[in-house]
């Protein structure tokens, strides 16, 4: 992935873009919104980190810029701003996503990956398929190994968010915010209880395990290696 | 009016002249010479004067015999008196050569003329004067209005927040003011207040887990001696930094909606489908938790709101009910369209809320004995309390003989 990260403050851009580095992506960053702006113009980044707060240009003004000069990076939004307003604003003017500070990079990583790998919008997908894994989006089936699986709407939901992020980490908190439409973090863990129970349909009866729990980030949907 | 009074005597003089003319013209030189005379014997007061000359400039009849006579209007004096106003006179020719002048002392007309004036000039000055006075007192009063007004402000300013401005119940302009102005300062009162709690909220409830989390990093620098022990120790001082972080965030977004601001934002939300969707959401949670999530939805139920912030507000008391209550109870959500309102309703079995408590539940950061060891803030109800006063909903706790019931009336 090739990202641009524009972030004035340092301990958070290096942070950032210590973590991306690591991951093996390859990162450009500044700390100025003109020079953001100048850099994200030729659109040849796969994803872009934006400060909201920037110091000259801010954060929407350039994301709006962009917008009207027809630049199609995802944009994700960072920010202290954690009100129930600034999330729309952010998404208004342009924004694919929008991450409070202070975020845990697992999340952050694995909202980049969910912004940059975005099907073009030309393919229409009636049929979502992940190893014997079947998902046909029109008739609402499931069917793994050619046996059909029956789910509840929401565990359907799930399902399908999944496999459309499949080989992806899939945070709890972009599952709660896509499936449940939750703008909060409830005390219990819902995500945790409604995927043990999808698992128990799709995979305990079968020889692979499809949806995995990785540690200290999240799920992840994929084929067995 | 003035000109109209002098117009008067010119009529009058004008007229009486043309009458007598075509009097002398029908009746004879001499029959006028009689009436002239006759006229003056009988009202020798009379303002009219006259004078008639036969052709050859004898005086026939009139007083005016010392004047010189002319033909159309002039002014003259009386000889013998110089104080009064000068006569007006018209001299007319009569066919054969004969001679009229009617005169009339404009006296009169001028003391009229001058009465009109003097009322008038009166008038005006009693009026502008009346004026004067009233708008003076009117002044008046309402400067000290805004005197009032503006000492109650000036006692705000330096820190006497529960002054109000007086109102005197006339309902006249001012006072509207003076009612909107209280209403406002009512609404600042109270967002300094919320203000001031959160000040003291953080400083009370924040710098106890920010105290932990430091008296456990220390600990680990004091004795950890392995990697694994360090790891252990960076681990618990995330969870906690998180929890602290969450704490803020909820303070913060309790105090956003205690602002009201998002009330400009409200749009139609679905009820039913909130309700319905909770009730998915967390009857397998409650599942897990060996309780059982019971929900009656009634349909097409709906208000203006903030869908987000409502469906915050239900979870909250939804998972109140779960973390609150032991193995085995019954918890039981539903949605009811009540004679002039709908109701939601969440109940549960469990140990309940003491009578004593149920005011102060809703208060940041209070937690009952019985639940001081479970996880948590106390900021939930705190937040479904702000919620619902953002909505206009009204929150009742009741004991459900045993257990809890929260009971929340939506508008109509």
């Amino acid at each position: 992935m090739k990202v641009l990260v524009i972030e004035d403050d340092l301990d958070t851009a290096d942070y950032i873009a210590g973590g991306l580095k690591e991951h093996g992506h390859v990162v450009d960053r500044t700390a100025s919104g003109r020079d953001g702006l100048f850099l994200a113009a030729d659109g040849s980044y796969d994803v872009m980190v934006v400060d909201r707060m920037l110091p000259g240009v801010d954060g929407l003004t350039l994301v709006k810029s962009l917008r009207g000069a027809a630049v199609r990076t995802p944009v994700l939004f960072l920010t202290t701003l954690g009100g129930i307003d600034d999330r729309v604003e952010g998404l208004e003017a342009g924004g694919d996503d929008y991450l409070v500070k202070p975020f845990a990079f697992t999340e952050l990583l694995a909202r980049l990956n969910a912004l940059a790998r975005r099907p073009p919008l030309t393919e229409i997908e009636t049929v979502l398929k992940v190893a014997d894994l079947e998902m046909d989006l029109v008739r609402r089936s499931v069917a793994r190994a050619g046996r059909r699986i029956d789910l509840q709407p929401r565990e359907f939901r799930l399902l399908e968010y999944l496999m459309r992020h499949a080989g992806q980490v899939v945070t709890r908190t972009m599952l709660l915010e896509q499936v449940w439409e939750f703008q909060f973090d409830p005390r219990t863990n819902i995500v945790e209880t409604h995927v043990s129970r999808l698992r128990a349909k799709v995979d305990r009866d079968f020889d692979a395990e499809l949806i995995h729990t990785v540690r200290g980030a999240g799920y992840c949907l994929r084929a067995p290696a | 009016m003035v000109n109209f009074v002098d117009e008067q005597l010119y009529e009058a003089v004008e007229e009486e002249a043309q009458m007598l003319v075509e009097w002398a013209e029908a009746e004879g030189l001499g029959a006028l010479a009689a009436r002239l005379r006759a006229l003056e014997e009988n009202s020798p007061d009379s303002p009219t004067s006259y004078l008639l000359l036969d052709p050859d400039g004898r005086v026939l009849a009139g007083e005016l015999a010392s004047i010189h006579p002319r033909e159309g209007w002039f002014e003259f004096a009386e000889p013998d008196d110089y104080d009064h106003d000068p006569m007006l006179g018209l001299g007319t020719p009569i066919a054969g050569g004969s001679f009229l002048v009617v005169a009339q002392a404009s006296e009169d007309q001028r003391e009229l003329r001058e009465a009109v004036i003097w009322a008038f000039a009166w008038a005006t000055g009693v009026s502008l004067a009346l004026a004067v006075l009233g708008g003076l007192a009117t002044s008046a009063a309402f400067l000290r209005r805004l005197e009032g007004f503006n000492r109650t402000a000036a006692r705000i300013v330096d820190g006497r927040l529960g002054e109000r401005v007086p109102t005197r119940g006339t309902d006249d302009e001012f006072d509207r003011l003076a009612t909107n102005l209280n209403a406002m300062l009512d609404r600042i009162q109270a967002l300094m207040e919320s203000m001031r709690q959160v000040s003291s909220d953080v400083a009370h409830d924040l710098k106890t887990p920010l105290a932990h989390l430091r008296q456990h990093l220390e600990t680990a620098r004091r004795n950890a001696r392995h990697v694994a022990a360090y790891e252990d120790a960076v681990d618990r001082a995330l969870a906690e930094s998180d929890e602290i972080l969450a704490t803020f965030g909820a303070l913060l977004r309790i105090a956003q909606i205690e602002a009201g601001t998002r009330r400009a934002g409200f749009a139609h939300v679905d009820l039913s489908a909130l309700f319905e969707t909770i009730a998915e959401a967390y009857s397998a949670v409650a599942e897990d938790n060996g309780q059982t999530l019971v929900a009656r939805v009634a349909p097409g139920i709906g208000m203006r709101g903030d869908r987000e912030l409502l469906t915050q507000m239900l979870a909250n008391l939804v998972e109140n009910a779960i973390r609150h209550t032991p193995r085995g109870s019954a918890i039981e959500l539903s949605l009811v369209s009540r004679l002039d309102h709908p109701a939601g309703i969440v109940a549960d079995n469990g140990p309940g809320i003491p009578q004593d408590a149920r005011d102060k539940v809703f208060r940041r950061f209070f937690r009952l004995e019985t639940s001081r060891t479970t996880p948590g803030n106390g900021l939930g109800l705190s937040l479904v309390a702000a919620v619902a006063e953002l909505h206009g909903i009204g929150v009742e706790l009741a004991d459900a003989a045993p257990g809890l019931v929260v009971t929340l009336r939506f508008p109509s």
